[in-house]
């Protein structure tokens, strides 16, 4: 029977998964990318199969953690859990926009800065990179609301402004090495041609550390999105946004924590999901248990 | 190594960071000219007179070119002239000099107790090494630093100022004794992450460190136990964790202003934050420059007091 068959190849792929997982930070990696997965999934599921809307008014206001409303509902009468996880798209959605966009800009800019014979384009590009990089992000950020005005979009636009810089640095320096290896040297007396080198050959291998810093940069960029709406810069109401429902229930933390603590629950779920990833791949960078 | 060639390396270290701040001084002028609309009648509303608006662009220097604008900017940075606030006709300059001290105060306050409290951390942990340990350390500092500063400081107020009443829930009073009622709570709060961060630094310094040759050397040679921790492990250890605090102290600053407005601190984070909700763009770029000035300035004070440490350091 070909059943037996697919059963060793599915014992030994479970022996691969095992032994994949037991290499150091196999755990961490794990753990974190499961967590990450459950809050985005729920996040755009919940909003489409649960009971009530997120701006729609349900009951009491400030009705405590029921089983109706296991997170209670909050000054309006709306159901926290249901705003809670419908504010996935507005803090990882922006969040991951954030990240990517500058990502790939500055991922670009970086290698055209390290090929680059043109001394002018070097020095200005670079000169403006240090200035960029010099300012604080959250603080750089909160001033350019002053001339952009708020909302969540306009948080990617700052993003994508101020943080391709730290990934052209990036990209810079790893190009500049990358650009010494054998194996470019090998391109050039194959006779390839410069975009197939750049493409094929360059970004690939300066890629891999831009990715690494990215995946950190996600947790700073999702803390920095709810820090901005916490301040009433990004998110306005009634959206549904962690950092914006957390500055809401302030009012309410003598009667009711719940509509402070669960947004912030699923916030550190969020960052600490990504974090054990972060954590688990430096591990196995390491190479240590 | 020679003196004038230390001399010459922070003096190249030095200009350096002079020729960053200008360019963080071209990006906070500029940025006004990004905005989308006319900043003057974004200001004063739709219903604004025409007059108003024009008499607004002009003090703002919009009518101008922007290059011819610039060097009167540039004119009045060198007189310590930063602008005038639009809401309160007060000088931008006057108003960092009145707010700094108290985020200065409590940020120093904050390093202060998170080097106390990391350095045995990180030592003696780095020191052991022992993996079960050190994965509890890394799991709790890791989860720390995810978490957001305003959660964290929401989470304290509801046990320390709602439940307990230990805390003023916010506001200050600037009077010595008194203001330490305000401050332990908002000062906590950021020792709690610093710990976090510097201890981890520090425990994989540490790490690196015990695998150098003269840390052998130093067992061999039965170097007295606190010499052999300060001499031989620690003060190298010291010069990478010193350079990633000065170059953290921008996020410092950056977490500093959520933290003011949640205790409602007068510290300059609150200002800036203010400056934003009124849109007087001359604060906001003033306390943008600043900021950036010192963040520039922190990382060469942070460079040099490394390569004190540790003379391998590159300058």
């Amino acid at each position: 029977m070909s059943s037996n068959k697919a059963f060793a190849s599915d014992a030994s792929r479970k022996e691969r998964i095992k032994e994949w997982v037991s290499r150091p930070g196999g755990f961490g990696i794990i753990t974190g990318a499961t967590m990450f997965a459950m809050i985005t999934l729920v996040g755009f599921i919940y909003p489409l199969v649960g009971p009530y809307a997120s701006d729609e008014f349900v009951g009491e206001s400030l009705e405590r953690p029921s089983w109706a409303h296991p997170m209670g509902l909050d000054q309006l009468g709306r159901d926290v859990m249901t705003r809670v996880f419908a504010a996935v798209p507005a803090d990882i959605g922006i969040a991951f926009l954030g990240v990517t966009i500058p990502l790939v800009i500055g991922t670009v800019v970086g290698i055209l800065l390290a090929l680059t014979k043109n001394k002018y384009f070097k020095s200005i590009v670079s000169s403006l990179i240090d200035g960029i990089n010099a300012f604080p992000l959250l603080i750089i950020a909160i001033a350019m609301v002053t001339f952009l005005g708020p909302g969540l979009f306009n948080v990617v636009i700052i993003l994508t402004v101020m943080s391709w810089a730290r990934y052209a640095r990036i990209a810079r320096t790893k190009a500049v090495v990358v650009m010494q290896q054998n194996y470019i040297e090998a391109t050039k007396l194959m006779g390839y041609s410069r975009r197939r080198v750049i493409r094929k050959h360059i970004a690939p291998n300066v890629s891999s550390e831009s990715l690494a810093y990215a995946l950190s940069d996600f947790i700073l960029v999702i803390i920095i999105v709810s820090g901005l709406s916490f301040l009433g810069l990004a998110a306005r109401p009634p959206a549904a946004e962690w950092g914006a429902m957390i500055a809401d229930g302030r009012t309410f933390l003598g009667q009711a924590w719940w509509l402070t603590i669960f947004p912030g629950l699923a916030l550190c779920w969020s960052a600490i999901s990504l974090s054990f990833i972060v954590e688990g791949l430096s591990r196995r960078d390491r190479g240590n248990a | 190594m020679n003196q004038n060639v230390f001399v010459r390396k922070v003096f190249g270290r030095f200009l350096r960071a002079i020729s960053i701040s200008f360019w963080v001084m071209v990006i906070s002028f500029s940025l006004i000219r990004f905005s989308p609309g006319d900043p003057a009648s974004a200001r004063l509303g739709a219903g604004a007179e025409p007059e108003a608006i024009e008499q607004l662009r002009e003090q703002l220097g919009l009518n101008q070119n922007a290059f011819a604008q610039f060097i009167d900017y540039f004119r009045g940075l060198l007189q310590g002239d930063l602008g005038v606030s639009l809401v309160n006709g007060v000088e931008v300059l006057e108003t960092i000099k009145r707010t700094f001290p108290l985020t200065l105060t409590y940020i120093t306050l904050s390093v202060f107790f998170a080097f106390i409290i990391s350095i045995p951390i990180g030592t003696i942990i780095g020191w052991s090494n022992r993996a079960s340990t050190v994965y509890v350390f890394r799991g709790i500092t890791s989860i720390i630093i995810a978490t957001p500063n305003f959660f964290i400081a929401m989470v304290a107020i509801l046990i320390f100022s709602v439940q307990r009443n230990w805390a003023p829930v916010f506001g200050y009073v600037s009077e010595f004794p008194e203001n330490l009622k305000y401050l332990w709570l908002p000062v906590s709060i950021n020792t709690l992450i610093l710990v976090a961060i510097i201890s981890r630094v520090l425990h994989t310094s540490v790490v690196d460190t015990k695998a150098e040759e003269f840390v052998e050397t130093g067992i061999i040679r039965g170097v007295s136990r606190p010499r052999f921790f300060w001499f031989y492990v620690l003060k190298p250890s010291l010069a990478p964790t010193v350079v990633l605090l000065s170059y953290m102290m921008g996020t410092m600053l950056g977490a500093t202003v959520i933290l003011e407005t949640i205790f409602s601190l007068p510290g300059i984070g609150r200002e800036l934050v203010g400056a934003v909700l009124g849109s007087d763009y001359p604060m906001v770029q003033g306390i943008l420059l600043f900021f950036g000035v010192i963040t520039v300035f922190l990382s060469f004070i942070g460079d040099l007091l490394a390569y004190a440490l540790d003379r391998r350091v590159k300058l």
